[in-house]
């Protein structure tokens, strides 16, 4: 069981989100990983609300994850990916090419197919009554689809990104989950079949589950 | 490591972009960790920014950009990446450290996931958005964002000259980030504008720019 408070290795993570964040923090990137390897880590849950001042000198936005090894603190989740993959090769392959492929799709999803999807955000959450959402979406998503189709031509007939399961696909998993209610991924067949193995894996289930386990209702603002 | 000219790195560039992007493609920042080594390479430039890309260079590089990155077997894109792989082979562009480590990547992702993202968003919306009615309101509900994670890295930054004490790919790629910033955005950190005149004034950054730009011409710009 993962989820040990004897840990040396500790994951930061909140212990009260609203609902329509549930299931989406990013903790659920270094706790999947630590599910695929079995590796044990200490839950240090902190107020989304009032979050500790010594926070931000950890984590510059006052975001989640932070992961704290031993004394080595890091944060960005793909960072934290990339510390926990140098433990084990079944998160990031030894061979040259291998560690190579991994290395670009876990920044392919953070740097070419999320960022994209952070505009999405604001405009189908944060904006969604504003005229000018409604103008700008159309072309925002003929350039999304652009690039999701691209992504499910690169995966073909392969498994996973790199072929093995690797940090990468749980990077680019959790990313591709942030479109799927606009149903993009729908459109792109391979792109949804891949989606659906990685979320069918053990660890992702177990790691959603403690995430969802950390939030507690008495932490959450009082009841209007 | 050998300075035969065959053993050299090769990277892929752009021969024409239009004119917003003059200066401003990634190539740039393998070019300056390299040059911050010493290290020489090729480069092989493809076609304008929007001609279609042949299969083969789209099986190297899924979505057709640039740096694809080749030296002997091995082949890396996505500029994270190709800058973890340089910075392993010598220090003072990544500690050997796993703490040092740790933390010059958290920054290279922060500058790519948390900062660049916001950056590019008002970019692009200025580009895309010229002389539609959904520019100005885009624009406004977008420039938070951007702010936000400004005054944030202006705090971490502190009277700092670099990101963590000595300098690293982070500071390569935040800088990168930070310089195609409308400058009105850095205006409010002077700090921030220290660190990136700081960052330009490396000599390998200036080798590096006008590298980029002996390769490129502008072309006329792509109708929307």
């Amino acid at each position: 069981m993962p989820v040990n408070p004897d840990s040396k290795i500790e994951v930061t993570a909140f212990d009260w989100v609203p609902d329509f964040a549930r299931g989406y923090v990013r903790d659920l990137r270094p706790r999947w990983a630590c599910e695929e390897i079995g590796l044990d880590y200490a839950e240090h849950l902190i107020s989304a609300i009032n979050r500790p001042a010594d926070h931000f000198l950890f984590q510059p936005w006052g975001q989640v994850p932070v992961l704290n090894d031993g004394g080595i603190r890091l944060f960005e989740s793909g960072a934290i990916l990339l510390h926990l993959a140098e433990k084990d090769a079944r998160l990031m392959p030894r061979d040259a090419q291998a560690r190579a492929n991994t290395l670009a799709w876990l920044f392919a999803a953070y740097n070419s197919v999320e960022p994209m999807l952070f505009e999405l955000g604001n405009v189908d959450i944060f904006s969604t009554e504003e005229e000018w959402a409604k103008l700008r979406r159309p072309s925002l998503i003929e350039f999304i689809q652009g690039r999701l189709g691209r992504l499910n031509d690169a995966i073909g007939d392969k498994a996973y990104l790199t072929g093995e399961f690797t940090v990468a696909d749980i990077a680019m998993a959790t990313v591709l989950r942030e479109a799927v209610e606009a149903g993009l991924i729908a459109e792109q067949p391979r792109l949804q079949a891949y989606l659906d193995r990685c979320l069918a894996r053990p660890a992702f289930q177990r790691a959603m589950d403690a995430q969802l386990a950390a939030f507690s209702e008495e932490a959450g603002p009082p009841a209007a | 490591m050998s300075a035969r000219p065959e053993a050299a790195p090769e990277i892929t560039a752009y021969r024409s972009v239009p004119d917003f992007a003059y200066g401003r493609i990634k190539d740039i920042r393998v070019r300056w960790a390299l040059d911050e080594i010493g290290r020489p390479y090729r480069t092989r430039l493809i076609g304008g920014i929007f001609e279609d890309k042949t299969p083969t260079y789209l099986a190297d590089q899924p979505f057709g950009q640039v740096p694809v990155y080749k030296e002997g077997d091995l082949t890396l894109f996505e500029t994270g990446s190709i800058l973890i792989h340089i910075g392993e082979a010598d220090a003072r562009l990544l500690p050997r450290d796993a703490k040092g480590r740790g933390r010059a990547i958290s920054w290279m992702i922060a500058a790519l996931n948390s900062v660049e993202p916001m950056i590019q968003t008002l970019v692009v919306l200025t580009v895309k958005g010229q002389g539609t009615d959904w520019l100005a309101g885009a624009i406004e509900a977008a420039k938070p964002f951007a702010e936000q994670r400004l005054s944030r890295l202006s705090e971490a930054l502190g009277d700092r000259d670099w990101l963590e004490d000595r300098f690293s790919i982070g500071d390569i790629v935040m800088i990168d980030v930070l310089r195609n910033a409308n400058p009105a955005l850095l205006a409010p950190h002077p700090n921030l504008a220290a660190y990136v005149a700081r960052g330009k004034a490396r000599p390998a950054f200036q080798s590096a720019m006008a590298a980029h730009l002996a390769d490129c011409a502008v072309s006329e710009p792509q109708p929307a």
